[in-house]
C-alpha cells in the first residue's frame, strides 16, 4: 500500500520555488567541483587535442610499457678491490682483539670484521673480557649517521690544518699570558695518553688535567686514597665470595665500573651442595637486588646507618649511629658474614666517602680475600672536588683553554647552566667529540674524533694489566684522534701509533713482542703499587655520616640503566629499544615508586585496551631544581619513601629525533650524590610507556622452577617428584610423563649433530648482553616506541622477569579464598618480591606446534634439532605464532629497512653497514624467529669439513651463548657425549619449559636454586 | 706461444737443460738454435725482458748487434761481477734500469747464450708443440674468419661455395683477381667466374680490394691446411645447436597444427561434447604455456652481459690453462668465489702487455692489446717504463655480475669446492671455452635440489665424516650417501 506521507529532506523543500531546491534538482553536485584546481587550466584543456580515448590509450600504453620494463632484471655490478689486502678474503670474517673504552665502559673484546667492516663484538675470552649490552651495541654507534663527520669551528666547517694553526696560536698566546690550559676528560685510564698530556704540559706550562666522570665514584676513590694512599678503586674477586652483603651496590650492574658478574656467577651455581649467599640492602630494585637471595628494603639514609650498625655488631665497637628499621636483618647479616670469615665481603654503592671508609674498614676486619687492594682498578678516576674548582676557575676567567675529551659536561653536569656560563668565559673551548652533542655544539672548536673501532690506544683499567685498542676499520670520516691532535700541537712529527708503540716498547712490553700483544689484545704485568694501610678515626667518620644523612622526606635514588649507562650511546637504537631487565620498559626513563607511596600520591599505572601501559606524571624537586612531567612506573620492591630515576636519558643534541627521549636526570644529580632528598608533586597528563611485559607473576605455574639450597641438597627426596616435577598424564590408566605421550613420529637426530641450548637460571643475571648480541648477529630490526607499544617488538630473544606474589594455592586453601579472588591476588606482585629472570627464545621443539600448522611448510624441522624458518616461503598467515606456546615468533608488520617511518640504522647506508651479510634481512609480511644461529653452526661444520676434522666442544656457539659472560647460556651438540651441554641436559636441575604440552624443546633450563640458609 | 714459467719449474728446466747440454756440447756447434733459444728465453729471461719492449730490463731484440757476444756471455753469467769490474757499458745499464741487478745465470753454457741470441736475432719461432709456428696459417685463419666466414665454410656450401683446398681447383692469380673484384671478372666474361655466378643464384661476391696479396696467399694456405682438430669440434657443437633449433621449430609447428585442428573442430562441429573437449584442451594448453612462461621469469640461463673488459676465459683458462682458483682464489675458503682484484691481473700482465695468441671472433691484436691497456688504465701502470705511476688514483674495474642468487638464498663456494670437491665447471660449464662468460646453469632451486639429491658426498679421508658415515651407512644400508641424505635438502641450511 502506497503511503501518502511526504518526506522532506530539508526545510528548503517546504518553501515554494526555492532556488536551492531548483539547483539541487538540476545539478548533481551542490557545489561546483573545482576541476580546474586539479586538472589545470580549463581553457587549455578544452583546446587540447587529447581526447578521452587518447587518454585511455596513453594509460594503457604506459601500463604495458612499465610492466614490460619491469621484466628486465637489474644489472648488478661486482666491484673487486684494486689491490686486495692480503689478510682479507671476501666472505670470511676476521677477528681483531681490541678494547672498548668510552670512559664508562671498558672491555677486552674481539671484533668480527667482514670485508673491512666491524659487524659484531665478542668478548675476548683470552683476556678474561666480558661484554654487557652497551659494549655489544657499541659497534652500531660506529655507523651512527649523526656522527660529527669533520671538524668545525663556531659552527663552520674547517680544515684540520687550520684547526691546528688556530689552536696552536691560541695556546701559545695563553702560554705567554700565563693562563691555565685545562684538559677535562672522562676516565681515560690510558698510560700513553697520560704521558702525552705530561709532555703537553712541558710544552705549554700551565696545564692541568681534570678527570670528570658523569656518574661519579668519587666517594669510593677518596675513601681508598685516604686509607691506602692511592687514588684508585679496590678490585674484587667475586669468585671467592661465600657471603656478600651489599648496601645499595649494584655490583652486577655498573657499580664501580662493573664487570664482576662473570666471577660472581661462578659462586651462584650450586657445586658440591654449596653456593654463595647474597644479601642486598637497597631502595631501588636493581639487577643485583633482583638476583639476591635476600633483599632488604631500606632507604639510602637507613642503609647508611645500617652499615655503621653492621660495623658495630661485627667488631663490637660502638661508633655513633642511629637505629634503623632493618637492624634485625643487619644482625642476621653479621652472623652470616662471621660464618664465612674471610670469604665474605661487604660492598656499598652510596657515593659517600665516609660510608666507603666504613665499608673498607669492615672488609679489613673480615680480612676479606675477595677485596684486592693491590691490583687496584682505574676504571673510574673522576674527581668531583677538582671539577668544582675548575668551574670556579673558569668563572673567574683564569682558564684560557678548555680541552674536553670523552666528556659531555653541558649535558651531564648537575648544574649544567652554570657550566655553560663558565664555558663562555673560557677564551678557547675545544671539544673532541664523536657527535655534535650538547657540549660540542657550544664549544669554539668541535673536533671530530674517531670511534674506538677506528682508533689506536691503550687502556689500563686494572693495575698491572694493559690492553691495546687497535683500529678495525679505516676512519669513516674526516676525523683525527685526540692523541694525534696533541702530538701535532706539541710539534711532534710522530703519529699516535708510533708514539704508542714506542711507549709500550719502553714501558710496558718488557721484552714481549708487540705484534703478539696486539694479537692477544692485552698483557699482564705485576701490579706496581705498594699500598700501606692507614689508621682512620672512624668516630669522626660516623659523625660525618650522621650529619650527611639527615633526610626527612622522600629520597631519590639515581641509577644507571643496563641499557643506557651514562647516556653516551643514547643515539643507538638497539639500546633505546632494549627493554630494561627490571621494568621491561624500553625507550624511556621514569620514576619508579612503590605501590603504597603511589596510592598515597594518587599515582597510577594502567593498561589500555591493546595492553599497552600508561602512567601518571609527577614533578620532582631537588634542591630547588625542578624536573617536570616525569612519568611514573609503579615498581614492586621499591622501598617505601624512596623513588628511583635513571640517568642517561634526555639527550637532545646531535642525534635523531626519535632518540631524544626521556628526561635528563643529571639535573637532579646534586653534588654528584646518587641519593637526594626530593619532593614529589603529581601533575596532569598521562605518559605512554613502551613496556614489553604485561604480566608480572607466573600465576602459580612453574614456568620458572625454583627451589631452595636446602631442598636441593636433600638427597632423601627425588627431584623428579618434588622440586623438578615432571607433569604426568594418564596413559593406559597409568601415570606417565607428559612428554612421552605423542602423536608424532620422532625426528631421528641421532646421526650428525643435535644442538641443544642450556640456560642456567642461577647464573643468569638478566643483564641482556645476549639480547643485543642476538640483535647484532641476526639483523633484527628496530621498530620504535610506538610499535613496541603495539607489542610488535622484534627481539628474537627476550628475558622474561617474574615477581613472586603473596598469594599462592596453599595460602588460598588455608584462608579459604575463592578461585577468582585467588587469581586476582596472584596477579599482584609482593611488595618485596623474589625476582627471577628467564631468557626465552625459540625453544626449537622436536614436536613443534608451529610446524604442523604452517599451510606452506615454511617452518620445518632440521635433523640437527633446529626449527627452521624459511622466510622466502612464508606467506604470513601467522598461524605459527598463534600456535606457539612460547610466544617467540615475531612478525614483520612493516618493511623496517629503507623506510622513513622507521628511521633507525637500517634506513641509511651507513647504518646498514652493521648488517651481518650471512643473515638475510627479512621483508614485510613474513614471520621470523630465533634460528639457533644456524649460520654459525653451519660455518663451524664447514670449517671442520674443510679441515677434515671433527668439531671440538665449544666450537659451536650461538650469539647469545658467546655473549653470556656469566656462562648461563651454554650451547653444544648433544650427540657429542663429551660436550658440556650433555652434562647440563642430563643434570638433575634440567627441565623443559612447559613440558606438559609435550613439545620436547631443544632448549633446557636449569632450576633456579636460592640460598635461603640463614646462619 | 710465450709463457711464463714458475720458479720451481725454472729449476727443473735448468737441470734438465744442463743434462741435455752435456750431450750437445760434444757437438761443437757454433751456430745458435733459435727454437732452443726461445725455450730458454721464455724460461729464464721473459720475466724481465721482452724482445721489443722495455720491461724490468731492456728489450733484447737484435741485442747482438749492439753488444759483443763475449761481453753478453759474461754479463748473463754474472752481471754483478761485470759491474764491479768497472765495465762502462755494464754500469750504464745498471744505472739506467733503476740499479736493479740482473739475476746471474752461471748455469748457462756459452752455447745456451748463443742459442738465446739466435732467437733474439729473429730466428724462426716454434709453437708450444715444438713445431715451428705457421704464421701464414694463423694470419690466413684470421683473415678468413673476419672476411670470408660470413659466406663461406671450408667443407660446406653456404652462401658461397666451400673453400677447402680451393687452390687445387683454381690457380692463384685467378683467385687473386676474383677475390679483389669478382664483378669485373664476370663482366670480362671469364668462364669460370660466370659459371660460379650462375651456380650461386647470381649473388655477387663482395669485392675485397683491401686485402694484400700476402693476405690472400695466407687465406688460401689456410684453406689448404684446413682447421685444426679443436675448431672442427667446435663446428660439430655448432651443428648440434642447429639440430636443437630444428627440433624446437618442429615442436612449435606440431603445436600450431594441433591448435589449428582444435580451432577448426570448435568452429565446424556441432557436437557440444567435442566442442567442450576442444575448448578444454585449448584452455589447458594455454594454462600450461602461461605457467611455463611464468617459471622462466628471473631465470637468467645464458645471461651474458657485456663486461667493461672483453676478458676472454678461453684465452686465459683454455689456451693458457690458468687454474680457475689462481684468480678466483677465495672459492676454496669463502662463500664467495671472488672476482680477482686488479693486482692479481697485474701479476701476469706486468710482463704481458700485448696479446700474441690466437685471434678469435674477428678481433685483431690491437683490440686485445687495447683490452689489456684497460687494466693499466685502472691501476696506473706505465708500460714503457714498467712502473706504477706515482700519485695515480687507482680505480676498480666495475664488472657486471653474471651469477645472481637472490639475497634469501645462501650459497657457499668453499662448501662445494673444498668440502664437496665439486668441479667449477659442474655449475659454471665449460668456462675455458667461453670467450665471454655466460650463465651456464639456471641457478634455480630445482636445479640445486636435483644435484643434492643425486650427488654422493665425498667422505673419504675426511675425519669429520667418519662417525657420521658409519652411522648413516648402517641406517641406509648403503655406503653411498647423497647430499640430501646428509640433510642437504633442509630449508634452513640455505635460507637463513
Amino acid at each position: 500500500m502506497a503511503s501518502d506521507k511526504k518526506y522532506w529532506k530539508s526545510v528548503e523543500e517546504l518553501k515554494a520555488h526555492s532556488p536551492l531546491i531548483e539547483k539541487l534538482r538540476n545539478d548533481e553536485f551542490v557545489e561546483e567541483i573545482p576541476i580546474d584546481e586539479f586538472l589545470g587550466n580549463k581553457e587549455s584543456l578544452d583546446n587540447s587535442s587529447t581526447t578521452r580515448r587518447d587518454f585511455l590509450k596513453y594509460v594503457g600504453f604506459t601500463t604495458v610499457a612499465a610492466s614490460v620494463a619491469a621484466c628486465e632484471g637489474p644489472v648488478i655490478k661486482s666491484i673487486p678491490y684494486v689491490v686486495k689486502p692480503e689478510q682479507v678474503v671476501p666472505g670470511v670474517a676476521d677477528f681483531y682483539a681490541t678494547t672498548m673504552a668510552d670512559g664508562f665502559d671498558f672491555a677486552s673484546i674481539l671484533v668480527k670484521v667482514r670485508e673491512g667492516r666491524p659487524i659484531k663484538i665478542e668478548p675476548n675470552k683470552l683476556a678474561g673480557g666480558t661484554t654487557n649490552a652497551r659494549v655489544q651495541a657499541s659497534v652500531l654507534s660506529l655507523y651512527d649517521n649523526n656522527r660529527l663527520k669533520a671538524p668545525k669551528s663556531y659552527d663552520k666547517a674547517i680544515e684540520w690544518h687550520e684547526v691546528d694553526a688556530q689552536i696552536l696560536a691560541k695556546l701559545n698566546e695563553l702560554k705567554s699570558q700565563g693562563k691555565d690550559i685545562v684538559f677535562l676528560t672522562g676516565t681515560l685510564a690510558s698510560p700513553s695518553t697520560n704521558q702525552l698530556i705530561l709532555k703537553f704540559k712541558e710544552k705549554f706550562g700551565n696545564v692541568r688535567h681534570v678527570i670528570y666522570d658523569a656518574v661519579s665514584e668519587s666517594g669510593a676513590l677518596e675513601a681508598f686514597e685516604e686509607m691506602y694512599g692511592d687514588r684508585a678503586l679496590p678490585n674484587y674477586d667475586f669468585s671467592k665470595v661465600e657471603t656478600v652483603v651489599s648496601f645499595g651496590a649494584d655490583f652486577l650492574g655498573d657499580w664501580q665500573g662493573g664487570g664482576f658478574e662473570a666471577d660472581f656467577a661462578k659462586t651462584r651455581v650450586p657445586k658440591n651442595g654449596k653456593m654463595s649467599r647474597h644479601i642486598q640492602f637497597e631502595a631501588n630494585l636493581s639487577l643485583t637486588g633482583a638476583n639476591s637471595d635476600k633483599r632488604i628494603l631500606a632507604k639510602p639514609s637507613e642503609q647508611a646507618f645500617a652499615l655503621i650498625n653492621l660495623y658495630n655488631k661485627l667488631t663490637g665497637s660502638s661508633l655513633p649511629s642511629k637505629k634503623t628499621s632493618v637492624d634485625v636483618d643487619v644482625e642476621k647479616a653479621v652472623k652470616q658474614l662471621k660464618s664465612t670469615g674471610n670469604k665474605s665481603v661487604v660492598v656499598c654503592g652510596i657515593n659517600d666517602k665516609n660510608l666507603q671508609l666504613i665499608t673498607l674498614a669492615i672488609n679489613n676486619f673480615l680480612k676479606s680475600e675477595v677485596i684486592d687492594t693491590v691490583a687496584t682498578r682505574n676504571i673510574r678516576l673522576g674527581n668531583d672536588v677538582e671539577v668544582a674548582k675548575l668551574i670556579a676557575d673558569m668563572n673567574s676567567g683564569n682558564v684560557g683553554a678548555l680541552l674536553m675529551y670523552q666528556t659531555n659536561p653541558v649535558y651531564s653536569m648537575p648544574k649544567s647552566a652554570n657550566f655553560t656560563e663558565a664555558l663562555k668565559k673560557v677564551s678557547v673551548s675545544v671539544s673532541f667529540a664523536m657527535n655534535d652533542h650538547e657540549t660540542a655544539s657550544i664549544s669554539h672548536f668541535a673536533l671530530a674524533t674517531p670511534h674506538y673501532l677506528e682508533s689506536w690506544g691503550d687502556i689500563s683499567v686494572q693495575n698491572g694489566t694493559y690492553s691495546l685498542i687497535q683500529p678495525t676499520i679505516n676512519p669513516l670520516f674526516n676525523t683525527s684522534q685526540f692523541q694525534d691532535c696533541l702530538l701535532r700541537w706539541i710539534g711532534s712529527e710522530e703519529t699516535y701509533y708510533d708514539y704508542l708503540k714506542k711507549y709500550w716498547e719502553s714501558n710496558i712490553l718488557k721484552g714481549a713482542a708487540w705484534s703478539q700483544t696486539l694479537h692477544d689484545g692485552f698483557i699482564t704485568n705485576q701490579p706496581n703499587t705498594v699500598t700501606a694501610l692507614k689508621n682512620i678515626d672512624l668516630n669522626t667518620v660516623s659523625q660525618g655520616v650522621i650529619k650527611e644523612f639527615s633526610a626527612k622526606g622522600f629520597e631519590l635514588c639515581l641509577y644507571t640503566k643496563t641499557g643506557m649507562g651514562d647516556g653516551q650511546m643514547a643515539n643507538n637504537p638497539w639500546l633505546q629499544e632494549f627493554p630494561d631487565p627490571i621494568t621491561r620498559t624500553s625507550w624511556d626513563n621514569y620514576v619508579t615508586i612503590g605501590e603504597a607511596d603511589a596510592k598515597k600520591l594518587g599515582l597510577q599505572n594502567f593498561n589500555v585496551s591493546n595492553g599497552a601501559l600508561n602512567g601518571s606524571k609527577v614533578n620532582l624537586t631537588v634542591n630547588k631544581v625542578v624536573l617536570k612531567e616525569v612519568p611514573v612506573y609503579i615498581q614492586p620492591g621499591q622501598a617505601v619513601g624512596t623513588i628511583g630515576l635513571a640517568l642517561g636519558y634526555g639527550r637532545n643534541k646531535g642525534m635523531k629525533e626519535e632518540m631524544m627521549i626521556g628526561l635528563n636526570a643529571f639535573s637532579l644529580y646534586n653534588n654528584f650524590k646518587n641519593y637526594q632528598e626530593v619532593t614529589i608533586e603529581k601533575t596532569d597528563g598521562i605518559h605512554e610507556f613502551a613496556c614489553v611485559q604485561l604480566h608480572h607473576t607466573m600465576m602459580g605455574r612453574d614456568i620458572i622452577k625454583e627451589t631452595t639450597l636446602e631442598t636441593f641438597n636433600d638427597t632423601s627426596i627425588n627431584p623428579a617428584e618434588t622440586w623438578n616435577k615432571t607433569t604426568k598424564v594418564s596413559m593406559d590408566h597409568k601415570p606417565v610423563a607428559a612428554s612421552s605421550v605423542t602423536l608424532w613420529d620422532n625426528h631421528d637426530t641421532t646421526i650428525g649433530h643435535h644442538f641443544n641450548l642450556s640456560i642456567d637460571l642461577n647464573a643468569c643475571t638478566g643483564c641482556g648482553a645476549c639480547v643485543i648480541a642476538c640483535h647484532a648477529e641476526n639483523n633484527v630490526p628496530v621498530v620504535g616506541k610506538a610499535e613496541v607499544r603495539n607489542s610488535r617488538d622484534m627481539h628474537w630473544l627476550r628475558i622474561d622477569r617474574y615477581y613472586s606474589s603473596d598469594m599462592n594455592d596453599e595460602i588460598a586453601d588455608e584462608m579459604e579464598i575463592g578461585v577468582l579472588d585467588k587469581f586476582n591476588q596472584m596477579e599482584v606482585p609482593s611488595n618485596n618480591p623474589e625476582v627471577a629472570f628467564q631468557p626465552v627464545m625459540c625453544q626449537h621443539c622436536n614436536n613443534a606446534p608451529c610446524e604442523t600448522v604452517c599451510p606452506v611448510a615454511a617452518t620445518t624441522h632440521g635433523h640437527q634439532g633446529q626449527n627452521q624458518m624459511t622466510y622466502n616461503r612464508c606467506v604470513g598467515t601467522r598461524y605459527c605464532a598463534n600456535n606457539c606456546p612460547y610466544k617467540v615468533r615475531r612478525f614483520n608488520w612493516f618493511k623496517y629497512k629503507e623506510n622513513d617511518e622507521f628511521d633507525y640504522h637500517m634506513n641509511d647506508d651507513l647504518g646498514r653497514m652493521v648488517l651481518n651479510p650471512d643473515v638475510v634481512v627479512r621483508s614485510r609480511g613474513v614471520m621470523e624467529k630465533c634460528s639457533m644461529c644456524i649460520q654459525k653452526t653451519q660455518l663451524s661444520i664447514l670449517q671442520a669439513k674443510n679441515e677434515g676434522r671433527v668439531v671440538a666442544d665449544g666450537e659451536f656457539q650461538t650469539a647469545c651463548s658467546s655473549a653470556c659472560s656469566s656462562n648461563a647460556i651454554v650451547f653444544g651438540d648433544v650427540n657429542d657425549k663429551t660436550s658440556q651441554v650433555v652434562k647440563l641436559v642430563e643434570d638433575q636441575r634440567a627441565y623443559h619449559l612447559l613440558d606438559a604440552i609435550g613439545t620436547k624443546p631443544n632448549v633446557v633450563y636449569q632450576v633456579k636454586v636460592r640460598n635461603t640458609n640463614e646462619s | 706461444m710465450r709463457s711464463v714459467l714458475k720458479h720451481n719449474q725454472l729449476k727443473r728446466v735448468i737441470t734438465g737443460l744442463l743434462l741435455f747440454l752435456i750431450f750437445i756440447l760434444k757437438i761443437n756447434a757454433q751456430d745458435g738454435d733459435p727454437s732452443k733459444g726461445k725455450e730458454l728465453f721464455n724460461a729464464n729471461c721473459a720475466a724481465c725482458h721482452q724482445l721489443d719492449k722495455r720491461l724490468v730490463g731492456p728489450p733484447l731484440q737484435n741485442i747482438s748487434e749492439k753488444r759483443d757476444q763475449k761481453w753478453l756471455i759474461k754479463w748473463i753469467k754474472n752481471s754483478d761481477a761485470l759491474i764491479k769490474s768497472g765495465d762502462k757499458d755494464a754500469i750504464a745499464i745498471f744505472e739506467e734500469y733503476n740499479k736493479i741487478p740482473m739475476l746471474a745465470f752461471p748455469n748457462f753454457s756459452d752455447q745456451d747464450v748463443i742459442d738465446i741470441l739466435a732467437y733474439t736475432d729473429g730466428g724462426a719461432a716454434v709453437g708450444p708443440d715444438g713445431k715451428p709456428i705457421d704464421e701464414a696459417y694463423l694470419n690466413g685463419k684470421k683473415v678468413f674468419q673476419v672476411n670470408c666466414a660470413a659466406c663461406h665454410k671450408l667443407e660446406k656450401k653456404l652462401i658461397g661455395p666451400p673453400l677447402g683446398n680451393i687452390s687445387d681447383k683454381r690457380s692463384m692469380p685467378w683467385l687473386n683477381s676474383f677475390i679483389k673484384d669478382s664483378q669485373a671478372m664476370i663482366k670480362a666474361g671469364d668462364k669460370d667466374a660466370v659459371a660460379i655466378y650462375e651456380e650461386y643464384q647470381k649473388v655477387l661476391m663482395l669485392p675485397f680490394p683491401q686485402l694484400s696479396e700476402k693476405d690472400i696467399e695466407d687465406v688460401i694456405h689456410y684453406t689448404t691446411v684446413g682447421d685444426t682438430e679443436e675448431s672442427v669440434q667446435l663446428d660439430a657443437a655448432m651443428d648440434n645447436e642447429d639440430l636443437k633449433l630444428y627440433r624446437k621449430w618442429i615442436i612449435r609447428f606440431v603445436i600450431a597444427l594441433i591448435s589449428l585442428i582444435l580451432i577448426i573442430v570448435i568452429l565446424s562441429t556441432k557436437n557440444v561434447l567435442l566442442k567442450f573437449l576442444a575448448i578444454g584442451m585449448i584452455v589447458l594448453g594455454l594454462t600450461y604455456a602461461a605457467f611455463n612462461w611464468l617459471l622462466q621469469i628471473g631465470v637468467d640461463e645464458g645471461y651474458q652481459p657485456i663486461q667493461p673488459i672483453a676478458f676472454s676465459h678461453k684465452i686465459h683458462s683454455g689456451d693458457n690453462k690458468i687454474d680457475c682458483q689462481y684468480c678466483h682464489s677465495s672459492a676454496k675458503h669463502s662463500k664467495t668465489s671472488e672476482i680477482p682484484s686488479v693486482n692479481v691481473c697485474m701479476n701476469c700482465h706486468k710482463s704481458i702487455s700485448e696479446y700474441k695468441g690466437i685471434l678469435y671472433d674477428g678481433y685483431d691484436k690491437a683490440f686485445y692489446d687495447g683490452e689489456i691497456k684497460k687494466i693499466y688504465d685502472a691501476v696506473g701502470w706505465d708500460k714503457t717504463n714498467a712502473k706504477y705511476k706515482e700519485n695515480f688514483v687507482q680505480k676498480p674495474i666495475q664488472w657486471i655480475r653474471i651469477h645472481n642468487l637472490p639475497d634469501f638464498a645462501y650459497f657457499n663456494h668453499a662448501q662445494h669446492v673444498t668440502a664437496g670437491k665439486v668441479e667449477c665447471k659442474t655449475c659454471h660449464g665449460p668456462v675455458e671455452e667461453m670467450q665471454e662468460v655466460s650463465q651456464f646453469a639456471p641457478l634455480t632451486m630445482g636445479w640445486c635440489v636435483d644435484c643434492h639429491r643425486t650427488t654422493e658426498v665425498s667422505m673419504a679421508n675426511n675425519d669429520y665424516y667418519e662417525e657420521i658415515h658409519k652411522a648413516l651407512a648402517k641406517k641406509l644400508g648403503t655406503e653411498k650417501v647423497t647430499v640430501a641424505q646428509m640433510g642437504g635438502l633442509e630449508c634452513g641450511k640455505c635460507h637463513h
